[in-house]
Protein backbone atom coordinates (compact mmCIF):
# COMPACT_ATOMS: atom_id res chain seq x y z
CA UNK A 1 0.00 0.00 0.00
CA UNK A 2 1.45 3.37 -0.96
CA UNK A 3 1.36 6.43 1.37
CA UNK A 4 -1.47 8.44 0.85
CA UNK A 5 0.53 11.37 2.42
CA UNK A 6 1.69 12.73 -0.97
CA UNK A 7 -1.44 13.40 -2.06
CA UNK A 8 -2.32 16.72 -1.05
CA UNK A 9 -6.32 17.30 -1.70
CA UNK A 10 -8.38 14.11 -0.20
CA UNK A 11 -11.39 13.12 -2.33
CA UNK A 12 -13.60 13.07 -0.08
CA UNK A 13 -13.62 15.32 2.86
CA UNK A 14 -16.14 14.51 5.94
CA UNK A 15 -15.66 16.84 8.75
CA UNK A 16 -17.31 17.39 11.70
CA UNK A 17 -20.75 15.49 10.86
CA UNK A 18 -23.43 14.91 12.96
CA UNK A 19 -25.93 12.77 11.31
CA UNK A 20 -29.75 12.33 12.73
CA UNK A 21 -33.06 10.37 12.06
CA UNK A 22 -36.63 10.11 13.04
CA UNK A 23 -37.96 6.90 14.30
CA UNK A 24 -41.61 6.74 14.71
CA UNK A 25 -40.92 7.51 18.71
CA UNK A 26 -36.85 8.87 19.06
CA UNK A 27 -34.64 11.16 17.66
CA UNK A 28 -31.87 9.43 16.74
CA UNK A 29 -28.26 10.72 16.32
CA UNK A 30 -26.67 8.11 14.75
CA UNK A 31 -23.28 9.63 14.29
CA UNK A 32 -21.70 12.38 16.56
CA UNK A 33 -18.87 14.91 14.88
CA UNK A 34 -17.10 12.13 13.20
CA UNK A 35 -14.38 13.27 10.94
CA UNK A 36 -12.35 11.59 8.42
CA UNK A 37 -10.94 11.95 4.45
CA UNK A 38 -10.92 9.45 1.80
CA UNK A 39 -8.08 9.65 -0.76
CA UNK A 40 -8.12 8.50 -4.61
CA UNK A 41 -7.29 4.98 -5.00
CA UNK A 42 -8.39 3.92 -1.72
CA UNK A 43 -10.54 1.15 0.10
CA UNK A 44 -11.67 2.73 2.97
CA UNK A 45 -13.57 0.42 5.46
CA UNK A 46 -16.18 2.18 7.56
CA UNK A 47 -16.19 -0.64 10.86
CA UNK A 48 -18.39 -1.13 14.00
CA UNK A 49 -20.60 -2.56 15.74
CA UNK A 50 -24.38 -2.26 15.06
CA UNK A 51 -25.37 1.44 16.19
CA UNK A 52 -22.57 2.43 15.80
CA UNK A 53 -23.70 4.68 12.65
CA UNK A 54 -21.71 3.87 9.97
CA UNK A 55 -24.53 2.91 7.85
CA UNK A 56 -25.88 6.20 8.23
CA UNK A 57 -22.85 7.62 7.31
CA UNK A 58 -22.81 6.08 3.86
CA UNK A 59 -26.42 7.15 3.49
CA UNK A 60 -24.97 10.88 4.16
CA UNK A 61 -22.29 10.48 1.63
CA UNK A 62 -24.60 8.94 -0.75
CA UNK A 63 -26.91 12.37 0.01
CA UNK A 64 -29.53 10.54 1.46
CA UNK A 65 -29.59 11.98 4.51
CA UNK A 66 -28.24 15.41 5.30
CA UNK A 67 -26.11 16.16 8.42
CA UNK A 68 -27.33 18.52 11.35
CA UNK A 69 -23.93 19.53 11.74
CA UNK A 70 -20.58 19.46 9.82
CA UNK A 71 -20.31 19.18 5.92
CA UNK A 72 -19.47 16.38 3.52
CA UNK A 73 -17.46 17.45 0.26
CA UNK A 74 -16.49 15.40 -2.47
CA UNK A 75 -14.08 17.02 -4.76
CA UNK A 76 -14.78 20.34 -2.64
CA UNK A 77 -18.50 20.27 -3.28
CA UNK A 78 -21.02 20.06 -0.67
CA UNK A 79 -22.92 17.22 -1.48
CA UNK A 80 -26.82 17.94 -0.76
CA UNK A 81 -28.44 15.35 -2.75
CA UNK A 82 -28.16 11.75 -4.09
CA UNK A 83 -26.38 11.35 -7.42
CA UNK A 84 -25.11 9.03 -10.13
CA UNK A 85 -21.19 10.23 -9.04
CA UNK A 86 -21.40 8.52 -5.91
CA UNK A 87 -22.82 4.41 -6.82
CA UNK A 88 -23.93 2.87 -4.04
CA UNK A 89 -24.57 -1.37 -3.49
CA UNK A 90 -26.41 -2.12 -1.07
CA UNK A 91 -27.05 -5.23 1.04
CA UNK A 92 -30.32 -6.24 0.15
CA UNK A 93 -30.46 -8.45 -2.98
CA UNK A 94 -33.83 -6.97 -4.25
CA UNK A 95 -31.93 -4.00 -5.18
CA UNK A 96 -31.35 -5.30 -8.59
CA UNK A 97 -35.00 -3.97 -10.71
CA UNK A 98 -36.74 -7.22 -11.25
CA UNK A 99 -38.07 -5.94 -14.15
CA UNK A 100 -34.97 -5.61 -16.12
CA UNK A 101 -32.49 -7.97 -17.24
CA UNK A 102 -28.79 -8.06 -15.79
CA UNK A 103 -27.86 -6.38 -18.76
CA UNK A 104 -30.20 -3.86 -18.65
CA UNK A 105 -29.69 -3.46 -14.70
CA UNK A 106 -26.38 -2.48 -15.42
CA UNK A 107 -27.43 -0.26 -18.46
CA UNK A 108 -30.02 1.90 -16.38
CA UNK A 109 -27.91 3.70 -14.19
CA UNK A 110 -25.90 5.05 -17.21
CA UNK A 111 -29.09 5.57 -19.43
CA UNK A 112 -31.23 7.10 -16.41
CA UNK A 113 -28.41 9.73 -15.45
CA UNK A 114 -28.13 10.15 -19.02
CA UNK A 115 -24.99 9.53 -18.96
CA UNK A 116 -24.43 7.39 -21.75
CA UNK A 117 -26.35 5.92 -24.17
CA UNK A 118 -26.92 3.19 -27.12
CA UNK A 119 -24.33 0.98 -28.40
CA UNK A 120 -21.55 2.55 -25.97
CA UNK A 121 -23.50 1.95 -22.81
CA UNK A 122 -24.01 -1.61 -24.00
CA UNK A 123 -20.72 -2.20 -24.61
CA UNK A 124 -19.44 -0.94 -21.37
CA UNK A 125 -22.06 -3.05 -19.54
CA UNK A 126 -21.25 -6.18 -20.82
CA UNK A 127 -17.54 -5.16 -20.25
CA UNK A 128 -18.38 -4.58 -16.92
CA UNK A 129 -20.50 -7.88 -16.95
CA UNK A 130 -17.11 -9.73 -17.64
CA UNK A 131 -15.80 -8.73 -15.42
CA UNK A 132 -17.75 -9.90 -12.61
CA UNK A 133 -17.91 -13.42 -14.46
CA UNK A 134 -21.76 -13.45 -15.80
CA UNK A 135 -21.55 -13.04 -19.31
CA UNK A 136 -23.67 -16.05 -20.13
CA UNK A 137 -26.30 -14.34 -17.62
CA UNK A 138 -26.93 -11.09 -18.90
CA UNK A 139 -29.77 -11.74 -20.46
CA UNK A 140 -31.29 -13.54 -17.60
CA UNK A 141 -34.07 -11.47 -15.11
CA UNK A 142 -32.51 -11.37 -11.51
CA UNK A 143 -35.03 -13.25 -10.20
CA UNK A 144 -33.21 -16.70 -11.36
CA UNK A 145 -30.00 -15.65 -10.03
CA UNK A 146 -28.75 -16.66 -6.69
CA UNK A 147 -27.94 -14.07 -3.70
CA UNK A 148 -24.03 -13.88 -5.07
CA UNK A 149 -24.96 -13.51 -8.45
CA UNK A 150 -26.74 -10.81 -7.66
CA UNK A 151 -24.96 -8.94 -5.81
CA UNK A 152 -22.25 -9.19 -8.40
CA UNK A 153 -24.82 -7.95 -10.85
CA UNK A 154 -24.85 -4.99 -8.46
CA UNK A 155 -21.27 -4.33 -8.29
CA UNK A 156 -21.34 -4.26 -11.69
CA UNK A 157 -23.67 -1.72 -11.98
CA UNK A 158 -22.19 0.46 -9.83
CA UNK A 159 -18.27 -0.21 -11.69
CA UNK A 160 -19.95 0.45 -14.84
CA UNK A 161 -20.84 4.16 -13.77
CA UNK A 162 -17.15 4.57 -12.95
CA UNK A 163 -18.46 7.10 -10.37
CA UNK A 164 -15.81 9.10 -8.50
CA UNK A 165 -16.23 7.13 -5.42
CA UNK A 166 -17.84 3.48 -4.66
CA UNK A 167 -20.31 3.49 -1.77
CA UNK A 168 -20.81 -0.48 -0.69
CA UNK A 169 -23.18 -0.96 2.42
CA UNK A 170 -22.51 -4.41 3.76
CA UNK A 171 -22.74 -5.92 0.59
CA UNK A 172 -21.78 -9.64 1.24
CA UNK A 173 -23.15 -9.43 4.77
CA UNK A 174 -26.44 -11.78 3.48
CA UNK A 175 -23.82 -14.18 2.06
CA UNK A 176 -22.98 -17.42 2.68
CA UNK A 177 -19.44 -17.76 4.39
CA UNK A 178 -17.50 -19.63 1.05
CA UNK A 179 -19.43 -17.20 -1.46
CA UNK A 180 -18.61 -13.84 0.82
CA UNK A 181 -14.82 -15.02 0.54
CA UNK A 182 -15.26 -16.05 -3.47
CA UNK A 183 -16.58 -12.17 -3.59
CA UNK A 184 -14.08 -10.47 -1.48
CA UNK A 185 -11.14 -12.35 -3.42
CA UNK A 186 -13.27 -11.03 -6.69
CA UNK A 187 -13.42 -7.35 -5.18
CA UNK A 188 -9.29 -7.12 -4.53
CA UNK A 189 -9.16 -8.82 -8.10
CA UNK A 190 -11.43 -5.66 -9.60
CA UNK A 191 -9.52 -2.82 -7.39
CA UNK A 192 -6.14 -4.19 -8.92
CA UNK A 193 -7.79 -3.81 -12.11
CA UNK A 194 -9.43 -0.71 -12.17
CA UNK A 195 -7.63 1.14 -8.58
CA UNK A 196 -11.57 2.49 -7.94
CA UNK A 197 -12.57 4.10 -4.92
CA UNK A 198 -14.30 2.79 -2.33
CA UNK A 199 -15.94 3.04 1.54
CA UNK A 200 -17.17 -0.12 2.53
CA UNK A 201 -19.45 -1.06 5.35
CA UNK A 202 -18.98 -3.86 7.69
CA UNK A 203 -18.98 -4.93 11.20
CA UNK A 204 -17.16 -8.18 10.43
CA UNK A 205 -13.35 -7.29 11.78
CA UNK A 206 -11.79 -9.89 9.14
CA UNK A 207 -13.53 -8.57 6.39
CA UNK A 208 -12.16 -5.09 7.00
CA UNK A 209 -8.49 -6.00 7.41
CA UNK A 210 -8.94 -8.35 3.83
CA UNK A 211 -10.80 -5.43 2.26
CA UNK A 212 -9.25 -2.37 3.26
CA UNK A 213 -6.20 -0.12 2.62
CA UNK A 214 -7.85 2.25 6.01
CA UNK A 215 -10.15 1.41 8.20
CA UNK A 216 -11.86 4.06 10.42
CA UNK A 217 -12.82 2.20 13.43
CA UNK A 218 -16.32 3.70 15.22
CA UNK A 219 -18.12 3.45 18.59
CA UNK A 220 -21.37 3.11 18.87
CA UNK A 221 -24.40 5.59 20.52
CA UNK A 222 -23.82 7.51 19.04
CA UNK A 223 -21.14 6.55 16.44
CA UNK A 224 -17.78 8.67 16.95
CA UNK A 225 -14.29 8.09 15.39
CA UNK A 226 -12.44 5.58 17.48
CA UNK A 227 -9.12 5.03 15.42
CA UNK A 228 -8.19 5.07 12.03
CA UNK A 229 -5.73 2.42 10.93
CA UNK A 230 -3.89 1.62 7.95
CA UNK A 231 -4.62 -2.58 6.68
CA UNK A 232 -3.19 -2.24 3.12
CA UNK A 233 -0.74 -5.44 3.52
CA UNK A 234 -2.97 -8.09 3.96
CA UNK A 235 -5.45 -10.00 2.33
CA UNK A 236 -6.59 -13.80 2.32
CA UNK A 237 -2.93 -15.01 1.69
CA UNK A 238 -1.75 -13.71 5.11
CA UNK A 239 -5.00 -14.19 7.53
CA UNK A 240 -3.36 -17.01 9.52
CA UNK A 241 -0.39 -14.74 10.51
CA UNK A 242 1.27 -12.80 13.23
CA UNK A 243 0.71 -9.37 11.45
CA UNK A 244 -2.85 -10.11 10.70
CA UNK A 245 -4.05 -11.63 14.04
CA UNK A 246 -1.96 -8.92 15.86
CA UNK A 247 -4.26 -6.38 13.92
CA UNK A 248 -6.88 -8.32 14.35
CA UNK A 249 -6.95 -8.46 18.58
CA UNK A 250 -5.89 -4.57 18.33
CA UNK A 251 -9.39 -3.78 16.78
CA UNK A 252 -11.35 -6.44 19.08
CA UNK A 253 -9.79 -4.97 21.84
CA UNK A 254 -10.67 -1.65 20.55
CA UNK A 255 -14.24 -2.75 19.66
CA UNK A 256 -15.20 -4.45 23.17
CA UNK A 257 -13.25 -2.40 25.79
CA UNK A 258 -16.12 -0.83 26.76
CA UNK A 259 -18.54 -3.19 26.60
CA UNK A 260 -20.31 -2.91 29.93
CA UNK A 261 -20.95 0.64 28.94
CA UNK A 262 -22.75 -0.97 25.65
CA UNK A 263 -25.43 -3.50 27.67
CA UNK A 264 -27.01 0.14 27.86
CA UNK A 265 -30.45 0.39 26.13
CA UNK A 266 -29.71 -0.74 22.54
CA UNK A 267 -31.39 1.14 19.64
CA UNK A 268 -31.17 -0.69 16.43
CA UNK A 269 -30.56 0.75 13.63
CA UNK B 1 -16.34 -26.38 22.60
CA UNK B 2 -17.12 -28.01 26.21
CA UNK B 3 -14.54 -29.61 28.29
CA UNK B 4 -17.46 -31.42 29.89
CA UNK B 5 -17.35 -33.85 26.80
CA UNK B 6 -15.36 -37.13 27.27
CA UNK B 7 -14.13 -37.66 23.77
CA UNK B 8 -12.24 -40.57 24.42
CA UNK B 9 -15.71 -42.32 24.91
CA UNK B 10 -16.51 -41.95 21.42
CA UNK B 11 -14.92 -45.01 19.00
CA UNK B 12 -12.77 -43.59 16.61
CA UNK B 13 -13.93 -43.95 12.83
CA UNK B 14 -11.56 -43.52 9.95
CA UNK B 15 -11.22 -40.47 7.63
CA UNK B 16 -11.26 -40.90 4.05
CA UNK B 17 -11.58 -38.46 1.01
CA UNK B 18 -13.49 -39.73 -2.01
CA UNK B 19 -13.26 -38.54 -5.85
CA UNK B 20 -16.76 -37.96 -7.07
CA UNK B 21 -16.60 -39.81 -10.86
CA UNK B 22 -18.52 -39.21 -13.68
CA UNK B 23 -18.58 -42.57 -15.42
CA UNK B 24 -21.30 -43.86 -12.30
CA UNK B 25 -24.85 -44.88 -13.63
CA UNK B 26 -27.01 -42.63 -11.63
CA UNK B 27 -29.21 -42.00 -14.29
CA UNK B 28 -29.74 -38.41 -16.09
CA UNK B 29 -29.45 -35.35 -13.65
CA UNK B 30 -32.50 -33.59 -15.83
CA UNK B 31 -35.14 -35.78 -17.85
CA UNK B 32 -37.80 -34.21 -20.19
CA UNK B 33 -41.29 -34.51 -19.35
CA UNK B 34 -43.45 -36.75 -20.64
CA UNK B 35 -46.47 -35.57 -22.92
CA UNK B 36 -48.91 -36.14 -20.53
CA UNK B 37 -47.33 -34.32 -17.79
CA UNK B 38 -46.67 -31.27 -20.14
CA UNK B 39 -50.48 -31.53 -21.16
CA UNK B 40 -51.49 -31.47 -17.31
CA UNK B 41 -49.34 -28.43 -16.95
CA UNK B 42 -51.15 -26.74 -19.15
CA UNK B 43 -53.20 -23.92 -17.46
CA UNK B 44 -55.46 -22.84 -20.48
CA UNK B 45 -56.26 -27.23 -21.11
CA UNK B 46 -56.95 -27.96 -17.72
CA UNK B 47 -59.30 -25.15 -17.78
CA UNK B 48 -61.00 -25.88 -20.56
CA UNK B 49 -61.48 -29.25 -19.67
CA UNK B 50 -63.22 -27.83 -16.38
CA UNK B 51 -65.38 -25.83 -18.62
CA UNK B 52 -66.86 -28.84 -20.95
CA UNK B 53 -66.73 -31.11 -17.60
CA UNK B 54 -69.50 -28.54 -16.26
CA UNK B 55 -71.29 -28.45 -20.02
CA UNK B 56 -71.88 -32.39 -20.19
CA UNK B 57 -73.22 -32.07 -16.51
CA UNK B 58 -75.50 -28.99 -17.48
CA UNK B 59 -76.85 -30.83 -20.94
CA UNK B 60 -77.20 -34.08 -18.90
CA UNK B 61 -79.22 -31.87 -16.06
CA UNK B 62 -81.40 -30.05 -17.70
CA UNK B 63 -82.20 -33.28 -19.98
CA UNK B 64 -83.23 -34.89 -17.50
CA UNK B 65 -85.43 -32.01 -16.28
CA UNK B 66 -87.35 -31.71 -19.54
CA UNK B 67 -88.16 -28.18 -18.30
CA UNK B 68 -86.70 -25.58 -20.79
CA UNK B 69 -88.75 -22.71 -20.03
CA UNK B 70 -87.03 -22.77 -16.35
CA UNK B 71 -83.59 -24.81 -17.35
CA UNK B 72 -82.89 -24.50 -20.82
CA UNK B 73 -80.21 -27.71 -21.82
CA UNK B 74 -76.82 -26.45 -23.04
CA UNK B 75 -77.40 -27.27 -26.40
CA UNK B 76 -80.25 -25.41 -26.53
CA UNK B 77 -78.61 -22.63 -25.24
CA UNK B 78 -75.92 -22.96 -27.49
CA UNK B 79 -78.61 -22.53 -30.49
CA UNK B 80 -80.53 -19.55 -29.24
CA UNK B 81 -77.04 -17.95 -28.66
CA UNK B 82 -76.22 -18.98 -31.77
CA UNK B 83 -79.27 -17.65 -33.49
CA UNK B 84 -79.33 -14.31 -31.68
CA UNK B 85 -75.18 -14.04 -32.52
CA UNK B 86 -76.37 -13.93 -36.17
CA UNK B 87 -79.75 -12.85 -36.79
CA UNK B 88 -80.62 -11.32 -33.52
CA UNK B 89 -79.37 -8.11 -31.89
CA UNK B 90 -76.78 -10.30 -29.84
CA UNK B 91 -73.90 -8.59 -31.60
CA UNK B 92 -75.13 -5.77 -31.40
CA UNK B 93 -76.35 -5.03 -27.91
CA UNK B 94 -72.57 -6.60 -26.73
CA UNK B 95 -71.10 -3.73 -28.98
CA UNK B 96 -73.23 -0.65 -27.43
CA UNK B 97 -72.09 -2.54 -23.73
CA UNK B 98 -68.28 -2.81 -24.01
CA UNK B 99 -68.44 0.87 -25.92
CA UNK B 100 -69.74 2.05 -22.45
CA UNK B 101 -67.61 -0.19 -20.43
CA UNK B 102 -64.30 1.11 -22.17
CA UNK B 103 -65.13 4.66 -22.11
CA UNK B 104 -66.11 4.57 -17.85
CA UNK B 105 -63.05 2.08 -17.61
CA UNK B 106 -60.42 4.62 -19.18
CA UNK B 107 -62.51 7.67 -17.47
CA UNK B 108 -62.27 5.47 -13.63
CA UNK B 109 -58.49 4.66 -14.63
CA UNK B 110 -57.55 8.32 -15.93
CA UNK B 111 -59.06 9.80 -12.44
CA UNK B 112 -57.37 7.04 -10.33
CA UNK B 113 -54.05 7.94 -11.61
CA UNK B 114 -54.70 11.33 -10.63
CA UNK B 115 -55.76 10.57 -7.27
CA UNK B 116 -53.00 8.59 -6.86
CA UNK B 117 -50.48 10.81 -8.22
CA UNK B 118 -52.30 14.12 -5.33
CA UNK B 119 -52.01 11.04 -2.72
CA UNK B 120 -48.05 10.11 -2.95
CA UNK B 121 -47.18 13.62 -3.35
CA UNK B 122 -48.71 15.09 -0.47
CA UNK B 123 -49.60 14.24 3.02
CA UNK B 124 -53.05 15.93 2.49
CA UNK B 125 -53.72 13.59 -0.86
CA UNK B 126 -52.83 10.82 1.09
CA UNK B 127 -55.30 10.96 3.69
CA UNK B 128 -58.00 12.59 1.19
CA UNK B 129 -57.69 9.45 -0.99
CA UNK B 130 -57.59 6.79 2.39
CA UNK B 131 -60.50 8.63 3.73
CA UNK B 132 -62.81 8.99 0.20
CA UNK B 133 -61.63 4.97 -0.52
CA UNK B 134 -63.19 3.89 2.97
CA UNK B 135 -66.08 5.88 2.14
CA UNK B 136 -67.13 5.03 -1.05
CA UNK B 137 -65.27 1.44 -1.68
CA UNK B 138 -67.62 0.06 -0.23
CA UNK B 139 -70.75 1.48 -1.06
CA UNK B 140 -72.31 -0.72 -4.54
CA UNK B 141 -71.90 1.58 -7.37
CA UNK B 142 -74.82 0.09 -8.67
CA UNK B 143 -76.89 2.41 -5.12
CA UNK B 144 -75.63 5.51 -6.95
CA UNK B 145 -77.49 4.63 -10.14
CA UNK B 146 -80.95 6.19 -9.05
CA UNK B 147 -78.51 9.73 -8.57
CA UNK B 148 -76.93 9.27 -11.55
CA UNK B 149 -80.62 9.33 -13.24
CA UNK B 150 -81.61 12.33 -11.62
CA UNK B 151 -78.37 14.11 -12.12
CA UNK B 152 -77.81 12.67 -15.92
CA UNK B 153 -80.95 11.34 -17.18
CA UNK B 154 -81.61 7.86 -18.91
CA UNK B 155 -78.57 6.99 -20.98
CA UNK B 156 -74.72 6.91 -21.18
CA UNK B 157 -73.63 9.52 -18.82
CA UNK B 158 -75.11 8.07 -16.05
CA UNK B 159 -74.03 4.61 -16.72
CA UNK B 160 -70.68 6.10 -17.35
CA UNK B 161 -71.04 7.64 -13.65
CA UNK B 162 -71.45 4.56 -12.04
CA UNK B 163 -68.74 2.88 -14.07
CA UNK B 164 -66.07 5.39 -12.50
CA UNK B 165 -67.49 4.61 -9.44
CA UNK B 166 -66.59 1.35 -9.01
CA UNK B 167 -63.44 1.10 -10.99
CA UNK B 168 -62.17 4.62 -9.21
CA UNK B 169 -61.53 3.44 -5.83
CA UNK B 170 -60.56 -0.48 -6.52
CA UNK B 171 -57.76 0.78 -8.90
CA UNK B 172 -56.54 4.12 -6.71
CA UNK B 173 -56.48 2.07 -3.72
CA UNK B 174 -54.35 -1.23 -5.22
CA UNK B 175 -52.34 1.23 -6.77
CA UNK B 176 -51.32 3.24 -3.87
CA UNK B 177 -50.41 0.20 -1.68
CA UNK B 178 -48.09 -0.76 -4.52
CA UNK B 179 -46.22 2.58 -4.52
CA UNK B 180 -46.13 2.13 -0.53
CA UNK B 181 -45.28 -1.34 -0.84
CA UNK B 182 -42.10 -0.75 -3.13
CA UNK B 183 -38.86 -1.63 -1.32
CA UNK B 184 -36.79 0.99 0.62
CA UNK B 185 -33.67 -0.45 -1.45
CA UNK B 186 -35.43 0.06 -5.32
CA UNK B 187 -36.44 3.64 -4.02
CA UNK B 188 -32.58 4.84 -3.11
CA UNK B 189 -31.03 3.13 -5.87
CA UNK B 190 -33.46 5.29 -8.13
CA UNK B 191 -32.74 8.52 -6.44
CA UNK B 192 -29.03 7.61 -6.49
CA UNK B 193 -29.54 7.23 -10.50
CA UNK B 194 -30.55 11.14 -10.18
CA UNK B 195 -34.06 10.19 -10.64
CA UNK B 196 -36.80 12.86 -9.54
CA UNK B 197 -40.20 13.84 -10.38
CA UNK B 198 -41.87 12.07 -13.33
CA UNK B 199 -39.11 9.84 -14.10
CA UNK B 200 -38.84 8.15 -10.86
CA UNK B 201 -42.59 7.44 -10.84
CA UNK B 202 -42.60 6.17 -14.22
CA UNK B 203 -38.84 4.43 -13.99
CA UNK B 204 -39.25 3.16 -10.68
CA UNK B 205 -42.47 3.56 -8.94
CA UNK B 206 -45.14 2.23 -11.04
CA UNK B 207 -42.89 -1.12 -12.55
CA UNK B 208 -42.24 -2.09 -8.96
CA UNK B 209 -45.74 -1.43 -7.68
CA UNK B 210 -46.80 -3.47 -11.58
CA UNK B 211 -48.38 -6.36 -9.63
CA UNK B 212 -50.63 -4.44 -7.27
CA UNK B 213 -51.59 -2.02 -9.89
CA UNK B 214 -52.64 -4.94 -12.39
CA UNK B 215 -54.76 -6.45 -9.30
CA UNK B 216 -56.56 -3.44 -8.93
CA UNK B 217 -57.17 -3.36 -12.68
CA UNK B 218 -58.44 -6.68 -12.60
CA UNK B 219 -60.56 -6.07 -9.65
CA UNK B 220 -61.80 -2.53 -11.37
CA UNK B 221 -62.74 -4.48 -14.28
CA UNK B 222 -64.84 -7.07 -13.00
CA UNK B 223 -66.94 -4.27 -10.63
CA UNK B 224 -67.27 -2.74 -13.97
CA UNK B 225 -68.84 -5.48 -15.72
CA UNK B 226 -71.17 -6.29 -12.98
CA UNK B 227 -72.34 -3.08 -12.12
CA UNK B 228 -72.70 -2.33 -15.89
CA UNK B 229 -74.88 -5.29 -16.96
CA UNK B 230 -76.61 -4.40 -13.67
CA UNK B 231 -77.58 -0.83 -14.48
CA UNK B 232 -78.27 -2.01 -18.05
CA UNK B 233 -81.34 -4.64 -16.67
CA UNK B 234 -82.57 -1.28 -14.64
CA UNK B 235 -83.06 1.27 -17.25
CA UNK B 236 -82.75 -0.32 -20.52
CA UNK B 237 -86.11 0.77 -21.01
CA UNK B 238 -85.01 3.97 -22.83
CA UNK B 239 -84.12 2.82 -26.14
CA UNK B 240 -84.18 -0.17 -28.67
CA UNK B 241 -80.05 0.32 -28.69
CA UNK B 242 -79.83 -0.97 -24.87
CA UNK B 243 -76.88 -3.44 -23.70
CA UNK B 244 -76.37 -7.06 -22.97
CA UNK B 245 -78.49 -6.54 -19.75
CA UNK B 246 -81.51 -5.40 -21.27
CA UNK B 247 -80.85 -7.85 -23.90
CA UNK B 248 -81.21 -10.65 -20.70
CA UNK B 249 -83.89 -8.85 -19.17
CA UNK B 250 -86.39 -8.27 -22.66
CA UNK B 251 -85.73 -12.01 -23.19
CA UNK B 252 -87.11 -12.98 -19.89
CA UNK B 253 -89.79 -10.76 -20.06
CA UNK B 254 -90.46 -12.63 -23.66
CA UNK B 255 -90.12 -16.18 -21.73
CA UNK B 256 -87.41 -16.80 -23.78
CA UNK B 257 -85.63 -18.42 -21.31
CA UNK B 258 -82.55 -19.97 -23.59
CA UNK B 259 -82.08 -16.51 -24.99
CA UNK B 260 -81.63 -15.54 -21.56
CA UNK B 261 -79.01 -18.27 -20.94
CA UNK B 262 -77.32 -17.60 -23.73
CA UNK B 263 -76.88 -13.42 -22.95
CA UNK B 264 -76.05 -14.35 -19.64
CA UNK B 265 -73.02 -16.73 -21.12
CA UNK B 266 -71.95 -13.90 -23.63
CA UNK B 267 -71.36 -12.39 -20.18
CA UNK B 268 -69.32 -14.81 -18.56
CA UNK B 269 -67.17 -15.53 -21.75
CA UNK B 270 -66.21 -11.75 -22.31
CA UNK B 271 -65.36 -11.76 -18.51
CA UNK B 272 -63.27 -14.99 -18.96
CA UNK B 273 -61.45 -13.94 -22.41
CA UNK B 274 -60.54 -10.64 -21.04
CA UNK B 275 -59.38 -11.77 -17.35
CA UNK B 276 -57.61 -15.16 -19.00
CA UNK B 277 -56.53 -13.57 -22.41
CA UNK B 278 -55.98 -10.06 -21.92
CA UNK B 279 -54.99 -9.99 -18.12
CA UNK B 280 -53.31 -13.36 -18.66
CA UNK B 281 -51.04 -12.64 -21.39
CA UNK B 282 -49.97 -9.29 -19.79
CA UNK B 283 -48.68 -10.81 -16.55
CA UNK B 284 -47.21 -13.03 -18.61
CA UNK B 285 -45.13 -10.48 -20.14
CA UNK B 286 -44.28 -8.57 -17.12
CA UNK B 287 -45.13 -9.55 -13.16
CA UNK B 288 -44.52 -13.65 -13.97
CA UNK B 289 -41.90 -12.71 -16.71
CA UNK B 290 -39.82 -10.86 -13.60
CA UNK B 291 -40.37 -12.92 -11.19
CA UNK B 292 -42.75 -10.54 -9.02
CA UNK B 293 -45.91 -13.22 -9.07
CA UNK B 294 -46.25 -16.59 -9.55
Amino acid sequence: MKQVQAQDEPLLDVSGVTLQYKTREHLVTATYRVSFQVFAGERFILLGPSGCGKSTLLKGVAGFLKPVEGTIRLGGRVIDKPGPDRMMVFQEFDQLLPWKTVKQNVMFPMKASRRLDGPEADARALAYIDKVNLTKFSNSYPHTLSGGMKQRVAIARAMAMEPAILLMDEPFAALDALTRRKMQEELLHLWRDTKFTMIFVTHSIEEAIILGSRVLVMSPHPGQVKAELNAGNFDHASQGGPEFQALQQRIHNMLFAQRIEQEAPVIHE
Amino acid sequence: MSKGVDMTAMPVRPEFEADPSHDVKIGDAARPLSVFERITANTLLRRIFILIVLAIIWEIYARWLKNPLMFPSFSEMSAALWESLVHGPLLERTYTTLRVLIMGYAAGITLAAAFTTLAVSTRVGTDLLSTLTAMFNPLPAIALLPLGLLWFGLGIPSLIFVIIHSVLWAVALNTHTGFLSVPETQRMAGMNYGLRGVRYVTLILIPAALPSILAGLKIGWAFAWRTLIAAELVFGVSSSSGGLGWFIFENRNMLETANVFAGLTTVIVIGLLVESVVFRSVELRTVRRWGMQR
